[in-house]
């Protein structure tokens, strides 16, 4: 680990005017926020992040759960985690995000891990990991040996000819199936960001892998008023029981009424080079009878795009699998 | 040449080791521990290696088991490795130093956390529980004496991660039903495989509370 | 020879012991390799070569040496002569990575160390070691899976010693399958597996003049001493390993690493005491895995179930230097009735580091084989599989030509079918159901070698009525405190809680290595030995002090039972406590010696010796989300007596637990273009948590197996894994129609 300085700022003003002495957010920071640090120190400790300057910014008040004017929800961004999963009002409107997180790491983690931490959780590649091994996300120009390496659990949608690195979080899965809203503070001022758009896909600038400028810092994630009758399942499938990342997941928020699904969001994990809404699966929903046969024909069209490695074709079916059951599930809640 | 006998070691009293869980079946015995001429007492501060002062070190404050430790550390060392070396409670243990095994959980403010995974400066003021906190040989938390009645472990070392995680657990959202702390206790990896015997102790905790 | 004699109502053996070094592990207090400080400790990282195979051409430490907090950069011009050790007599010199670290510049497997940081403070020897800058001359690594044996002698070298490749010969196998009407021929990998025992090696090197000490996790202190003594020019006396815990091992520390010995170098250079702790990925490549092997079982059967051939042909790879040979073919010659029989290996040498034993060595992968292929006949014969066991069962071991000692495999199918239900089994795949999954049953045998090692062993008894049993031997969590503890107190009538254990310490009576699961079996006779001689010394104490109510007695006159010393034709009434004996005579402590030989590698045994076992398993399948589990495993065990029934038990339940890993996760893979293990992590390198174990029902036969030691006892270690995943991977099959025959089972594997 490369030595730095450790900053607590007085307040988030502070904390954005000093994050925005460098020249990134993204890969390669020389300053970098820390709330729970399980991705940061992790990365650290490999060397993949060498920041200058440690924020820590644990004790701002941003770490709070509190409704929204609008009947919606609002998040602070250093809310742990597992106070997260377990609030009332999560458990009861936003199901599946209280299903997603419970679902991922395991109990210690997720009671160190934060909201916005956990929105910028890093790929598990091994390459990426290895600052032995080349890698466009971590030194662009230099290659991607996933692709004629070991590729089991890396993605088949959004990658491309520089990066096929899976974004490996749960939260963030049923994050974007509910349709939340990122807020930052940055140098210029605040502003929303639907987290649709927060992340995004490698293309040929792999070290990219957010919409954040330097300076910026989340201080909220908002949910949208909880959608009337909804049912909110997140499947996660995986080659052991627990403590372990996604090979495929799904997040859906269905309703359904006369037998018909009438409203549909669907994510995936563990396939996307980013969490991956489907609108492709969501219109092939609407209107049809919420049946295994209209949920399979989702699936179909949600994994249409999919462009498998040497090692992770089967993630194709198993995604679809996946998604086909957390909609049949959701629908005989 | 050495003679037969152990190098000289601090006098340990039988009461030391004998187990209070109170089980008929619970007994224990004197085992000699050598200690090297030398080798500095557990868990005092003014043990800590001499040598010349780390550079670039950075004062932080930690309350570990209830007593204040002013310290000095290298702002890269974890929560873990200030427990181990700094402080030298060494009770908690190193498996992976990427929390991916929970050898290393420790409670941070009565929560169970993974202390590789978190900077020691991340932590003042902050109230710290490790293994030795919770109890002692002859004053044993009862999950350690449920431990112990239920052979919840064999080579004992991810052991003081296994307790600290189902003390926490205590105090968690958990469902009746072993599967649920079959799901909780995950982050805990045992190699040994002894996780039936570590859930019959929970369970048995858990009933009796 | 006076001896003592036990009342068994009061004796602790065979009850369910808890363990006396257990208020230590609760409470933290347990201290392993990596828990020792003192004065001037410096910290020692190793740095990992990065290419699997070619030489390093230069090594920049400049920058690394000038960071702050570094006292050294060692590498080859500068760490000292370190030497080669050589394999010796008995457990002496046993290394299975025998190059010592920085011999050449020749890199071999990826990870090798190539250099070692050391500094005040682990985070600036981490930093320092980071910091070296290593320029290689490279070479394409060979990590293929593909193993066709290479071109070796028919004896060759192994770690122990030379060894025929044709392991064993009976009849004419090749004849008879292609003559045998039912015949069975595939081949079954098993995949590089690593130990990862939660702790993480290390060594704590402390010199004092030409003596040194190390504080090391080893499961063999008497070995470890015997190597560092050859290796740093040292008298065997000069050097003291101590291991009074240890996190598990698995076979990972039986024998010497590279890490031991540069740790030793360092704090010899800088006279300062060092600790190294090697790291998780460090633990993947340089302290020993189980290599990757393929094995080809042919068998030949009647249309009624005789196995008429058996051949065995099997492939280990091994690394580019060494000589690693996983012993596949153990089991298989005797454990089946077979006229006609063949067994024989090859190995292939590949850029990894150097394989080591781990659990279970040569017959668990080799049971995975043969009881796999065992239950491919079956199906093909429509036999039950249980059946099918029963028919072949051996009334002698047919490879020596001798009776086993005890062997019990047939009551232990018997139970263990009851126990789980088998009859109600529907060999028709997919045909059984349970609460909307469809269910997979499966069973395999299994069987484990029993024999002795030659052990050394004290025993004191003192003045305050306590006693001591001091044996060099190890517990890396099987309970060996334990089970000393009882046999110590069971001769000396001493309560548990008033017997002193030491153990883990080369200064102690010399004990045997941690391996084989034979620890328990070994120090019996040993224990015993030096019981009945510490009761000797107590009986000359009281004949021989004046006042003492036995001063006109011969010792022969004299019985010790129970912790009384008394008259033999007077009985024990009038016995009077040992501590009393001692106290009149103001003597502190006599002290007994015992040994025992062992009876490991004898080549003309009368008796073959193992133990039996079984495992029935459920498995679930989903196939709507391709989720597959163990569901429920029964597992009959014929292991002799059981001494401590609470510990054995958990080494049943947890070799289970490894066998559901084995199964169904675990694998270390190498990237074919830089030779790294590229899964070297405990996230990557998957392994059995807590919620994947189902309800795991053991059961113990109890026959003693008086052949082997007095009490009966053999041991329990490692037969638990044995055969557990033919059992997974059959019921596997029976769920969804999906033969595997590459472990682990994987997802995609059922996706079909």
């Amino acid at each position: 680990m490369h030595t730095f300085e450790f900053v607590r700022p007085k307040d988030s003003a502070a904390a954005v005017g000093l994050a925005a002495q460098t020249k990134t957010a993204q890969q390669g920071a020389q300053v970098r926020f820390v709330a729970g640090g399980t991705t940061l120190l992790d990365l650290m400790k490999l060397n993949v992040e060498t920041p200058s300057r440690l924020l820590d910014i644990n004790r701002l008040p941003l770490s709070t759960v509190e409704a929204a004017p609008d009947g919606g929800l609002k998040i602070g961004a250093t809310v742990r985690n597992s106070d997260l999963a377990h609030h009332p009002r999560v458990q009861q409107d936003y199901a599946v995000l209280s299903q997603a997180i419970l679902a991922g790491a395991s109990a210690q983690l997720r009671n160190m891990a934060t909201t916005a931490g956990n929105l910028l959780q890093r790929t598990r590649c091994a390459y990426f990991r290895d600052t032995a091994m080349p890698c466009n996300k971590r030194e662009p120009g230099t290659g991607c040996p996933a692709i004629a390496g070991s590729n089991r659990t890396l993605a088949i949608l959004g990658t491309s000819e520089s990066c096929i690195a899976t974004n490996p979080s749960d939260m963030n899965v049923a994050m974007v199936a509910l349709e939340a809203v990122v807020h930052v503070q940055g140098a210029k001022g605040p502003r929303a960001i639907p987290v649709g758009d927060f992340h995004v896909v490698p293309g040929n600038t792999p070290q990219r892998e957010t919409v954040l400028e330097p300076g910026d810092l989340i201080t909220l994630v908002t949910l949208p008023p909880p959608v009337a009758g909804s049912k909110q399942v997140y499947l996660k499938l995986r080659d052991r029981a627990s403590y372990e990342f996604a090979l495929a997941s799904a997040a859906v928020v269905i309703t359904v009424s006369g037998g018909k699904v009438t409203r549909a969001r669907v994510a995936l994990g563990g396939v996307g080079t980013k969490p991956w809404r489907s609108p492709e699966a969501e219109a092939a929903l609407v209107g049809q009878a919420a049946d295994a046969a209209s949920f399979r024909k989702a699936a179909e069209a949600a994994l249409r795009g999919a462009r498998p490695q040497s090692e992770n074709a089967y993630k194709i079916e198993l995604s679809k699998r996946c998604l086909a059951h957390a909609l049949q599930t959701a629908a005989t809640v | 040449m050495r003679d037969d006998s152990e190098a000289p070691r601090k006098k340990l009293t039988r009461r030391r080791f004998l187990s209070t869980a109170g089980s008929s079946a619970a007994a224990a015995a004197l085992i000699g521990r050598a200690t090297a001429a030398g080798a500095a007492e557990r868990g005092s501060p003014g043990a800590v290696a001499e040598g010349p002062g780390i550079e670039g070190a950075v004062p932080v404050t930690l309350r570990i088991n209830g007593k204040e430790q002013r310290l000095s550390v290298d702002p890269r060392t974890t929560l873990l490795d200030c427990v181990r070396e700094t402080v030298a409670l060494t009770g908690t243990k190193k498996g992976c130093d990427h929390g991916q095994c929970g050898a290393c959980t420790v409670h941070v403010n009565g929560r169970r956390v993974n202390s590789c995974l978190t900077l020691a400066l991340m932590h003042d003021g902050d109230e710290i529980t490790t293994i030795e906190g919770l109890g002692t040989p002859d004053a044993l938390h009862p999950m350690q004496a449920a431990f112990l009645a239920h052979d919840g472990y064999q080579c004992g070392y991810c052991t003081s991660g296994q307790i600290m995680s189902a003390v926490a657990l205590l105090k968690e959202p958990c469902g009746a039903e072993d599967a649920a702390v079959k799901e909780l206790m995950s982050g805990n990896i045992c190699r040994c495989g002894a996780y039936p015997n570590i859930v019959a102790a929970i369970q048995q905790v858990r009933r009796n509370a | 020879m006076p001896t003592t004699q036990a009342d068994s109502t009061k004796s602790p053996i065979g009850q369910r012991t808890p363990r006396v070094d257990g208020p230590l592990k609760v409470t933290g207090r347990a201290q392993y390799a990596s828990d020792f400080k003192f004065p001037g400790l410096l910290y020692a990282v190793p740095v990992e070569a990065t290419i699997a195979n070619g030489r390093v051409t230069a090594l920049d430490t400049a920058a690394a040496e000038k960071m702050p907090g570094v006292r050294a950069i060692f590498q080859r011009a500068n760490i000292g002569p370190i030497f080669r050790s050589t394999l010796g007599e008995g457990f002496e010199g046993i290394v299975d990575e025998r190059r010592p670290p920085f011999a050449d510049d020749v890199v071999r497997y990826y990870g090798q160390y190539i250099a070692l940081a050391v500094g005040d403070t682990f985070e600036s020897a981490r930093a320092a070691a980071d910091a070296v800058r290593a320029t290689y001359a490279k070479e394409r690594p060979n990590v293929s899976t593909d193993l066709k044996p290479d071109d070796e002698p028919d004896e060759i070298e192994t770690s122990f010693g030379p060894v025929k490749r044709l392991q064993s010969v009976r009849g004419d196998a090749e004849k008879a399958f292609a003559g045998a009407p039912v015949r069975v021929d595939q081949t079954y990998v098993t995949p590089t597996e690593t130990h990862n025992p939660i702790e993480l090696q290390a060594t704590t090197a402390v010199w004092d003049g030409d003596m040194l000490t190390i504080y090391e996790e080893s499961q063999g202190v008497f070995n470890l001493r015997s190597v560092l003594a050859q290796m740093f020019g040292l008298p065997k006396e000069h050097v003291r390993v101590i291991t009074k815990f240890v996190g598990s091992g698995f076979g990972s520390k039986l024998w010497p690493w590279t890490h031991c010995a540069l740790a030793v170098a360092a704090a010899r250079q800088l006279k300062k005491p060092v600790k190294l702790v090697v790291s998780r990925r460090m633990m993947f490549q340089t302290v020993g895995h189980r290599p990757r092997v393929q094995q080809r079982v042919r068998l030949g059967a009647t249309p009624d179930g005789k196995l008429v051939s058996l051949q065995q042909d099997y492939v280990n790879a091994q690394a580019i230097l060494d000589n690693y040979h996983e012993d596949c073919g153990e089991a298989t010659a005797f454990q089946y009735s077979v006229p006609n029989l063949w067994v024989a290996f090859g190995r292939a040498r590949r850029n990894v580091g150097s394989p080591t034993a781990m659990r279970g060595p040569g017959a668990v992968p080799g049971l995975y084989a043969t009881e796999s292929a065992m239950n491919e006949l079956a199906e093909q014969l429509k036999l039950d599989p249980v059946r099918l066991r029963v028919l072949n069962e051996p009334k002698i071991d047919e490879s020596m030509g001798v009776p086993f000692s005890s062997r019990h495999l047939l009551e232990c199918l018997e139970l263990g079918g009851e126990k789980f239900g088998w009859s109600r089994r529907n060999p028709a795949v997919g045909s059984m159901k349970r609460d909307g999954l469809t269910l997979g049953w499966g069973m395999a045998g299994c069987t484990w070698v029993a024999a002795r090692f030659p052990v050394q062993a004290s025993v004191q008894l003192r003045d305050d009525g306590t006693t001591r049993v001091a044996c060099g031997t190890q517990d890396i969590g099987t309970g060996t405190y334990t089970i000393l503890a009882q046999l110590a107190s069971q001769k000396t009538g001493v309560p548990l809680d008033k017997v002193e254990v030491a153990l883990g310490d080369t200064s102690l009576p010399e004990g045997p290595i941690s391996g084989g699961s034979m620890v328990t079996a070994s120090v019996i006779p040993a224990v015993y030995a030096a019981a009945d001689a510490a009761a000797g010394s107590l009986f000359g104490v009281a004949t021989g002090t004046p006042g003492s109510p036995f001063e006109k007695r011969a010792a022969a006159d004299l019985a010790f039972e129970n912790g009384l010393v008394f008259v033999k034709a007077d009985g024990p009434a009038r016995g009077v406590p040992f501590a009393d004996v001692l106290r009149r005579a103001q003597v502190r402590l006599v002290t007994g010696n015992g040994k025992s030989e062992g009876t490991f590698g004898d080549p003309k045994p009368k008796y073959s010796m193992h133990s039996y076992g079984c495992h029935f398993v459920e498995v679930t399948w989903q196939p709507e989300i391709a989720r597959l589990r163990v569901n429920r495993v029964v597992t009959v065990i014929d292991a002799g007596r059981i001494l401590n029934p609470l510990a054995a038990r958990n080494q049943i339940e947890g070799a289970v637990v490894m066998g559901i890993g084995m199964a169904l996760f675990e694998h270390t893979t190498y990237d074919p273009q830089t030779g790294a293990p590229i899964n070297s992590n405990l996230a990557d390198y998957v392994m059995a948590v807590n919620a994947d174990v189902p309800p795991i029902e053991v059961h113990f036969l109890d026959h003693p197996d008086m052949e082997l030691n007095a009490l009966g006892a053999r041991g329990v270690g490692e037969i638990g894994l044995a055969g557990f995943a033919a059992a997974v991977t059959d019921a596997v099959h029976h769920a969804t129609g999906v033969r595997v025959r590459e472990l682990p089972v994987k997802i995609e594997d059922l996706l079909v």
